[in-house]
């Protein structure tokens, strides 16, 4: 037990305090509730131990790392340059609490303030908190906060629209956290060629809140979204849940009326990792500031008066306001955040735009190199995408990917999984990340199964 | 405002275009990308220009800003400050958890399922619970989670009327928050004098509309609620449930669970009990255990363990395979993935370390709060000294102290001494919380502290006591910057960069 610098030097402690035993210590807990005998759980290991354990479970995992993956669905393979998790791994930041004493805590407020700064730069936004948990929990407090800053005035009390193509994981999350406070979610329709339907997009007007995504689930980049502002107007918030990689060529939300900008944010510098941790990306207009969730940096002055940053509007906090507080989230996503913020600061103003390229040609360049394998058919084909596109197979996605899987590829979605009487949907992603020797072998792989089935 | 000379800004750098980071030609070019000129971003984002060089030192100088556990010791109350393991990252960063995609067929990722798997049944027999699901990535979130099983528990057998949720007045904000997000009305109920659960209030409030009571123990001063069964006999006894706030939970490991206790469901905070580094702010993860009554309301996935059979096929481990599964009733998904499995695995790392020893984890934690509340509480060098907090004979991981009496005597409150130990090297302890000590300092040394800190710490502490409180009011001198002003911060609400550019 490498851990504890006091092992064997308990007699002598508990001496000083005169007192005799350990057990001393704990005799204030009742003798029917107390444990004697050992935990049931196996022995003490070395860290030699721990990592040739850790080594023999996740080497046997398969991952993007050792064979092509064309799966997105909400996570998207991306690469994490080598600094990141070297300098978020500085001890100064990652053991270190939230910065509640401001004084030691420059270094991680003035890092948030900076995200803060960065995410506004892509989201055309004018205020972002320190992150959420994830895109999911985003959603959710987003349409919570518009309900406290809309119901009042709101024709349709209550009441917020989402996009019917929102997955059902994510809509989930949504309904959990909604319930409660007695919301109505109410479906707003798509086209049948997936685009958002602009006269449903009336029946929104007059409620709190709609929510639409861009890309879509299905990759599909909605030029209708656009004109939504104008259709629900000033009293209903337009939340737009984003990509952020796309923002670099993408107009950004905020252009376009967005009142609040959410999304995953683990393609900007953050690994996947089974889905966490992650980070949540939260952005929007002054007008919703003081009813969103989570913490946000201030710059301010010291003592001295020097410049300086402190959390700021903490009175919505939890922890100052208790059950009337506007979220309950305490513990977040900062060094996850972190990564972000190094990885935009990597990038720069050219740098996220050619990564949002790399993106967008590779994923045209898979479209397109299928299109031209018999028997594959594009239901979007003729709209602009990000990341994904659906391709609808002669049969099932599932045997599909289960022939790829035998194949090596980690072939896509089955988006049956998601809607069901879409059977034959396989969406396909493809990053900046998937060079042209996998697309290559993708649709090569793809052609064989074509003719197994036939 | 003085804009200093050795502030480094990262709107500042002067880089011209292309200096950042260098990336692969794109398979495409610009043109050819299908994006109508509607949705064409008209300007570039606002993001700063630098280069690698720039960028290592930039974040190294806020590193420099910036006080961890590994700075020195930290002992913030009610958050369990302690060493963070480096193998745990070394894990965590392996490819076999941070390249793997959770919609991954299960045959993929058998690895990281057997952690999983191992980590629920670990996590059961510290608490004493049934069934234990990991996707929760945070304490709050675990409360919410838990509290939502409750609520659809009552509703599957009939009672709809349970509105009230009964919290301490004592209790982290986090536990009202979330109880309200669920839609419940909340109930304070007093701590007796002693700062103890007052069985007679419980009883009162204590009715046919209680769905829940949430309570941690030991409780936020640090001291355990013996009477803890009867409060859960109170609470059953009218058709609630209780609730257990893990955040305490590195005082007991072994000693005492939570099922023993009364409880039916319970969070863990993994980032403090089981050291997932807590990163400035997060992430953490909050998993959370239940009884085997509201099992079948728990998010999903779980998951499963069955004995191989020879259809498995690839990514077989040992003699068992893992699979997802969806309890028949679950509430769904308050995280979108499977929770934060990255912290999982460190937090894993962890356990093995400690194994049945965790047992000794928490002797140790405990060894150590009592050990520096009796060197600073008895103490013959403090001019005035300050009021234990609960007048126990021992205390759990953690113990309050009141600066009540240098407040009248001296006009030094518990902020001021907060800043003066900044002043000597120690990050704050918690001060302010709970709110029913006056001027309260909330300290938690953990068991990662050595005998020789702790002394010295309580040696610097009376120190502090004693000084000339003009000192105190205008401390810390020796930190990066003094006291930060946040009324200006909450007046001028300069949040961004373009808000600076504006402002000045």
């Amino acid at each position: 037990m490498d851990q504890l610098p006091n092992l064997g030097r308990e007699e002598e402690m508990l001496n000083l305090m005169g007192l005799k035993s350990m057990d001393e210590l704990f005799s204030d807990i009742p003798s029917e509730i107390r444990i004697t005998s050992e935990l049931p759980l196996r022995g003490p290991q070395t860290e030699e131990q721990i990592i040739s354990d850790a080594r023999a479970l996740l080497d046997s995992n398969i991952t993007s790392s050792t064979r092509p993956s064309f799966l997105g669905a909400g996570l998207y393979q991306n690469y994490v340059p080598a600094l990141i998790p070297q300098l978020i791994g500085r001890g100064e930041f990652l053991t270190a609490y939230t910065p509640y004493q401001a004084e030691v805590s420059q270094g991680m407020l003035q890092a948030m303030w900076e995200f803060q700064s960065m995410i506004c730069g892509l989201t055309g936004l004018e205020v972002s908190n320190v992150s959420v948990y994830d895109a999911s929990s985003a959603v959710a407090e987003a349409i919570t906060c518009s309900v406290r800053v809309h119901n009042k005035k709101a024709t349709k009390k209550n009441v917020v629209y989402v996009s019917e193509l929102v997955p059902p994981h994510r809509m989930s999350v949504v309904y959990n956290y909604t319930q409660g406070g007695g919301l109505e979610i109410r479906k707003l329709a798509h086209n049948s060629d997936g685009t958002v339907n602009l006269e449903s997009v009336k029946d929104a007007k007059g409620s709190c809140a709609v929510y639409v995504e861009q890309p879509n689930a299905l990759g599909i980049l909605d030029t209708g979204l656009i004109h939504m502002k104008e259709i629900v107007g000033e009293n209903t918030a337009l939340i737009v849940g984003v990509q952020p990689t796309s923002l670099g060529l993408v107009e950004a939300p905020g252009n376009y009326g967005a009142d609040i900008v959410v999304g995953e944010g683990q393609p900007l510098g953050s690994f996947m990792s089974g889905g966490g941790p992650i980070y949540g990306i939260f952005s929007c207009s002054k007008k919703y500031l003081r009813q969103m969730p989570g913490r946000i940096v201030g710059k301010s002055i010291d003592s001295r008066g020097q410049e300086a940053y402190c959390l700021t509007l903490s009175t919505r906090e939890q922890h100052i306001r208790r059950h009337r507080a506007t979220s309950n989230l305490c513990t977040n996503e900062t060094l996850i955040a972190l990564m972000g913020a190094m990885h935009m600061a990597l990038l720069g103003p050219e740098g996220i735009e050619k990564l949002s390229l790399r993106n967008f040609a590779s994923r045209q360049l898979t479209e397109s190199l299928l299109s031209e394998v018999d028997g594959l058919n594009f239901p979007h084909s003729s709209l602009p995408h990000y990341n994904e596109f659906v391709v609808e197979l002669p049969r099932p996605a599932s045997e599909a990917l289960e022939y790829l899987d035998k194949k090596g590829l980690i072939g896509g979605f089955d988006l049956s999984n998601w809607y069901p009487d879409k059977k034959n949907w396989l969406l396909i992603c493809s990053t900046d990340q998937n060079t042209r020797s996998e697309i290559d072998l993708l649709v090569e792989t793809l052609s064989e199964w074509i003719k197994v089935i036939q | 405002m003085d804009k200093g000379d050795t502030m480094s800004r990262i709107y500042d750098f002067k880089g011209s275009k292309g200096t950042g980071y260098s990336q692969p030609k794109a398979l495409m070019d610009l043109d050819s990308i299908k994006l109508p000129s509607e949705l064409r971003r008209k300007s570039s984002p606002n993001l700063p220009r630098l280069s690698e060089p720039e960028i290592v030192r930039h974040y190294t100088w806020l590193s420099s800003r910036n006080f961890g556990i590994d700075t020195g010791f930290y002992p913030l109350g009610s958050c369990t400050m302690k060493h963070n393991p480096r193998v745990n990252e070394a894990i965590a960063l392996m490819p076999g958890i941070a390249s793997i995609h959770p919609l991954q067929p299960e045959s993929h990722q058998q690895g990281l399922m057997a952690i999983m798997y191992e980590m629920q049944e670990m996590l059961e027999i510290c608490a004493g619970m049934d069934q234990v699901t990991l996707q929760p990535v945070a304490g709050a979130q675990g409360e919410f989670t838990a509290i939502r099983c409750i609520q659809e528990y009552h509703k599957s057998i009939g009672e709809i009327n349970r509105n009230q949720v009964i919290v301490p007045d004592s209790a982290h904000g986090t536990n009202p928050a979330s109880a309200a997000m669920c839609g419940y009305d909340i109930v304070e109920i007093p701590s007796k004098p002693d700062g103890r659960l007052d069985l007679d209030a419980l009883s009162a409030v204590a009715g046919e509309n209680t769905a829940a009571m949430m309570i941690t123990n030991p409780s936020t001063l640090g001291v355990f609620e013996h009477d803890i069964v009867k409060a859960a006999e109170i609470v059953h006894g009218v058709g609630g449930q209780m609730y257990y706030d893990g955040a305490n939970f590195n005082a007991i490991l072994g000693k005492t669970n939570p099922g023993l206790m009364g409880f039916d469901a319970v969070h863990y905070n993994l980032h403090k009990t089981f050291s997932q580094p807590h990163g400035g702010g997060g992430p953490g993860s909050g998993p959370i255990g239940v009884k085997s009554h509201l099992e079948e309301f728990l998010p999903s996935p779980l998951v499963a363990r069955r004995n191989k059979s020879p259809s498995d096929g690839t990514g077989v481990l040992g003699d068992y395979w893992y699979s997802w599964y969806e309890p028949t009733k679950s509430i769904g998904k308050v995280q979108q993935w499977n929770g934060n499995t990255g912290a999982i695995v460190r937090c894993w790392a962890y356990y093995r370390r400690y194994g049945k020893e965790l047992t000794k984890m928490s002797e140790h934690a405990v060894l150590n709060a009592n050990y520096l509340r009796h060197r600073i509480m008895n103490s013959e060098d403090a001019n005035i000294m300050p009021l234990d907090g609960v007048p126990a004979k021992v205390v759990k991981h953690e113990f309050t102290i009141s600066m009540k009496p240098l407040k009248e005597q001296l006009g030094i409150g518990a902020m001021d001494i907060a800043k003066g130990l900044l002043d000597q090297g120690y990050m704050a302890p918690t001060v302010y919380f709970p709110l029913i000590v006056p001027e309260c300092m909330m300290i938690e040394p953990t068991e990662t502290e050595s005998k020789e800190t702790l002394d010295e710490f309580a040696h610097n502490f009376i120190k502090v006591l004693n000084m000339d409180p003009e000192i105190l009011h205008n401390s810390p001198s020796t930190t990066p910057v003094g006291r930060v002003d946040e009324v200006y911060a909450a007046r001028n609400l300069i949040l961004t960069q373009s808000d600076d550019e504006n402002s000045s």
